[in-house]
């Protein structure tokens, strides 16, 4: 803004650009029309619902075990949570709740789901600053995690594993094999990425001290996950309000400390390590016994009320308000999508500074358009 | 018989006609037993058997690793003794010129008619060079980048590792339809991978290929390469301004400014080499370098201490950034413009601009080989060493600076516009200044 | 602070703020009788540590959703036999209090206290307005625009309150219950 201001007698025209729906770093239909001076934005406006499903309306009219599958077509990336917190809501409608081992189950997959969706982070990011290198790194891990879900439920993207009151598949003494021997391959890896793209100096020059946002701006803005804890702000549901037994995990809250987009990618790659801590907890608890609690009706009519559940998606504070008139779909359905939220910030922050900015910034907050426009 | 479970023989029906001499077909191995997801009733696939290897730790990686050495000596044994069978390629060339005087002399044409031919014969052997590096450069890149990105990269086309991969590319961009955009300024649109490749294959003349290996053997060498290298920017700013793209005009005038700066500390990097051979002649420069310190160390100038490496460091980066890769690649910024320049390129004019790219890169291979590498000096005053001819040193110099140059591509992100601009005008081009001045010192206290 | 404890408090300062009916479970739920005290209410809960808006959304209460509009033949169902009823259309369940409102709801979050306000308030569904948040809270920015687009409640004082995930050609709100679809250019 500043080099801008700096010349106010040349006349020059400004710019407008159109970075999306169709971009190689938009991370799918987002749009963002930008008003360039010369290499510098104006204004950045940007602009949602290509991907709008109206899966909220959708679920007034289907079954409350239907609803799963539409849950799996948020956050496409990291499904599993969104399984979770639409099961988690209806299992407090219904006054049910899951087996010890489905418990163990969903934490296991979760935490699996957000290393493959934080492997995902990483290596978009680093070609959205222009390495294209760490992509290939991380895909290779990400494929083995997708082949453990591939295993664990026949699905790679969209699982529909967590069911009303339990899971829907149990693990094979192969499957646990596997996942640990994942685990112990998956560790050094993530001293590799340091290496690799953490703490090289082009890429902290490209990300430090870009795009902060404050540990109070943070709050206003109502950001969650990563981009909340890149500012320093200690709050994850996981911690805060505990669900599915996380409450007796033993594990850690990587903060950040300026809030840049440096600041927000290593939170995401400290938190892999931390999901590593909790699936290798899961696994070594892991009770015997059901899956799937009982009193879940096939058509399940919940009695009339409301109800608020969160988890701590991949992208954030992941909620469900659920209203129910008992009839045999949820009243009404409405998600606190973290993407949407967190996506907000962006027309506020891009303001001043340069187009290359703009994909650091963007890359950084970790949105997938699925879940920004539901 | 081991007891082993023992596959069933598939029964072969032996065809009426067939000749009795012909062996029978090897029974093949069977089919491994279909695995079934037990929750999914899926099948699985072959990857779950050998799943997870760590790829560093296998096996087969270890003797992937012996076997590649063992090419690599193989190459360099075999290629030095083809090169000593062929010697200094100089002497053919002689030889070939005064074949073509004979012949035109015989023919009954005036000499200038036969330094014409030579000419054009000289012309087309370093076209032969620029167009042969394309082919041989993108397939080492991709080889090198899938390497470093544990890939194998192509495999197919051709058999042995792939090598024909680039020539089959080129035939499906030649056949590829060549689209001009609506919005496009046709005929700038049109011109410009003529006004970026000719420049190219312009600056190759007076390029060193061996000891006095050249095409044209100018005592201005160094500036005339550097003055063609700079024009091939216009054809840049043309390509984005006439492709009516808005990210090209973007990548267009991005380029402008990067090539333009960096033109300078690559200029000023060189002044010290200058100053040490005392000519702006290539062979004047490599000659310069021959000869060892204390009959070891080679005298070149990327040995001297301080200037040198300072010099060497300056230069190859500006190279780097003049042939806008990665570090530098902000042109084309993949992630950023789509593809900058040329987004709206398509078919054979897309190929001219990635020729042209891999021309420079090959330029600035050489120019490095020369300049501070000794050109066709021998690193090892020794017997086996020096009968390699010097041509082959100089190739395979290149060859290493080459890799250097995708090595860092496919290594590093991008850096930002005004990083890059800090970069060069705030780092480069006053260490390149400082560097004067050392190299100065030097020659005043006689030290060289 | 306990949830009762926490209702005193705001009790203290808002008497007229009540105890909602229906609790969303697990947490505080509080009802506001007029949309004048959202204001007031929200800038003493931000100054007292609930400083993060979480969520805000609505409900239409008109009754079961209209599935007119959305399904081109009667059957949409394939596996059914032909001229069938379709087995899962939502009826009118009995006993539950379907009016012609909206429930607007905001969720506060206090990061420190770990505690959770959820305020409720109704409005008619005939031209809803109610005071925008967003000079407290950005957060409220895109989530009105969603609530705007979606339920159709104006937010007074919004500095730009415009659709933001449906067309703009597209008319009406679809998260009413009797909203129909009315068929454009993209409809076969």
């Amino acid at each position: 803004m500043s080099d801008a201001a700096a010349l106010p007698s040349l006349k020059s025209d400004q710019l407008f650009i159109n970075l999306g729906p169709q971009h190689p770093s938009t991370h799918g239909v987002l749009r963002l029309g930008l008003t360039l001076e010369g290499e510098l934005i104006v204004k950045a406006v940007p602009d949602i619902g290509y991907l709008h499903r109206g899966t909220e309306k959708l679920a007034e009219v289907r079954g409350y075990h239907h609803c799963v599958v539409l849950t799996d077509r948020w956050d496409y990336v990291s499904a599993m949570p969104n399984n979770l917190v639409f099961c988690l809501a209806a299992e407090k409608l219904m006054g049910v709740k899951a087996p010890a081992r489905a418990d163990a189950l969903r934490v296991m997959t979760c935490e699996l789901n957000r290393c493959a969706s934080h492997l995902l982070f990483f290596g978009t990011y680093g070609i959205d600053v222009g390495a294209f290198t760490p992509f290939l790194y991380a895909f290779r891990e990400r494929e083995m995690i997708l082949d453990l879900f591939e295993m664990l439920c026949g699905a790679r993207l969209t699982y529909n594993y967590i069911r009303l009151g339990g899971v829907g598949m149990d693990v094979s003494a192969d499957w646990l094999t596997r996942a640990k021997e994942f685990l112990e391959y998956f560790k050094p890896r993530l001293d590799e990425y340091d290496t690799l793209l953490t703490y090289n100096p082009i890429f902290m020059a490209r990300t430090r001290g870009v795009g902060l946002v404050s540990a109070a701006e943070a709050v206003n803005w109502g950001l969650s996950g990563p981009n909340l804890r890149g500012s320093g702000v200690n709050y994850d549901v996981r911690k805060h309000d505990p669900y599915s037994g996380y409450e007796s995990y033993d594990f850690e809250v990587p903060l950040g400390q300026e809030g840049s987009c440096w600041d927000r990618y290593v939170c995401r790659v400290r938190e892999m390590r931390q999901s590593i801590r909790i699936i290798e907890q899961a696994l070594a608890r892991l009770p015997e016994g059901p899956i799937l609690a009982p009193g879940v009706a096939k058509v399940p009519k919940p009695a009339a009320g409301e109800v608020y559940a969160h988890v701590e998606g991949s992208r954030g504070d992941l909620g469900i308000y659920l209203v129910s008139d008992g009839g045999i779909s949820p009243y009404r359905m409405h998600v606190r999508a973290p993407s949407f939220v967190n996506l907000a910030m962006l027309e506020e922050k891009l303001a001043g500074m340069k187009v290359a900015d703009v994909i650091a910034v963007l890359g950084s907050i970790d949105i997938v358009l699925g879940e920004v426009d539901r | 018989m081991s007891d082993a479970p023992q596959a069933p023989t598939p029964a072969a029906p032996i065809p009426a006609a067939a000749p009795a001499a012909k062996p029978a077909p090897a029974p093949k191995a069977p089919l491994p037993e279909p695995k079934l997801n037990a929750a999914s009733g899926r099948l699985l696939t072959d990857r779950f058997a050998t799943w997870p290897q760590p790829i560093f730790d296998s096996k087969w990686s270890r003797q992937g690793y012996r076997n590649g050495a063992l090419m690599l000596a193989g190459i360099l044994l075999g290629g030095g003794l083809l090169g000593a069978l062929i010697g200094e390629l100089a002497p053919w060339g002689d030889a070939l010129y005064a074949l073509v005087a004979s012949r035109a002399a015989a023919a009954g044409f005036a000499p200038p008619a036969a330094d014409l031919a030579w000419t054009l014969i000289k012309v087309l052997i370093v076209l032969h060079v620029i167009l042969l590096n394309g082919l041989w450069a993108i397939w080492w890149e991709r080889k090198i980048s899938a390497h470093i990105q544990s890939r194998v990269g192509p495999t197919y086309a051709g058999g042995f590792h792939g090598w024909l991969q680039t020539a089959i590319d080129g035939i499906k961009l030649l056949l590829k339809e060549d689209v001009t955009p609506a919005a496009a300024d046709a005929p700038v649109h049109a011109l410009a991978p003529a006004i970026v490749v000719i420049p190219c294959v312009i600056a190759f003349a007076p390029v060193l290929f061996g000891r006095e290996l050249a095409a044209a053997s100018l005592d201005v060498g160094t500036l005339y390469i550097f003055a063609f290298a700079g024009i091939s920017v216009i054809g840049v700013v043309m390509a984005g301004w006439a492709s009516g793209n808005k990210y090209s005009l973007l990548g267009g005038l991005r380029a402008a400014a990067q090539i333009v700066s960096y033109e300078l500390p690559r200029g000023f990097s060189v002044v010290p080499v200058l100053m040490f051979a005392g000519s702006l002649d290539l062979a004047v420069i490599a000659r310069a370098q021959e000869g060892y310190w204390w009959g070891v160390v080679p005298r070149w100038f990327a040995f001297y201490p301080v200037v040198g490496q300072i010099a060497f460091l300056i230069f190859l980066i500006a190279s780097i950034a003049e042939t806008n890769r990665v570090p530098f690649d902000i042109p084309e910024a993949e992630s950023e413009l789509v593809s900058g320049f040329h987004t709206e390129y398509s078919g054979m004019k897309w190929s001219i601009f990635f020729l042209t790219e891999y021309g420079y890169v090959l330029l600035g291979s050489f120019l490095l080989a020369t300049f501070f590498l000794g050109g066709g000096a021998s690193p090892l005053p020794w017997t086996p060493f020096t009968l390699v001819p010097s041509w082959l040193w100089m190739l395979g110099k290149a060859m290493l600076m080459m890799f250097v140059f995708l090595w860092v591509r496919w290594t590093l992100p991008r850096m930002r516009v005004d990083q890059l601009m800090d970069f060069t005008w705030k780092f480069l081009l006053p260490w390149s200044f400082a560097n004067i001045a050392i190299a100065g010192l030097y020659l005043a206290f006689r030290l060289r | 602070m306990t949830q009762d404890e926490l209702f005193a408090k705001i009790q203290g300062q808002f008497p007229q703020v009540q105890k909602a009916q229906i609790q969303v479970k697990d947490y505080l739920t509080v009802r506001l009788s007029s949309k004048d005290d959202l204001l007031p209410l929200s800038s003493w809960l931000k100054e007292n540590s609930f400083d993060y808006l979480d969520m805000l959304t609505g409900t239409d209460y008109l009754g079961p959703t209209d599935m007119k509009g959305y399904i081109s033949q009667p059957n949409f169902n394939p596996f059914l036999p032909e001229g069938a009823t379709p087995q899962i259309e939502p009826s009118a369940a009995a006993g539950f209090p379907y009016r012609p409102v909206l429930d607007l709801l905001w969720s506060f979050v206090s990061l420190k206290e770990k505690q959770r306000v959820i305020v409720k308030l109704e409005l008619q569904r005939d031209s809803p307005s109610v005071p925008s948040l967003t000079g407290l809270f950005k957060a409220a920015d895109w989530q009105e625009r969603e609530t705007y687009d979606l339920l159709g409640v104006r937010y007074e004082g919004h500095p730009n309150l415009t659709k933001i995930l449906t067309p703009e050609f597209t008319s009406g709100h679809p998260l009413r219950k009797d909203y129909a679809h009315v068929k454009d250019r993209f409809d076969e």
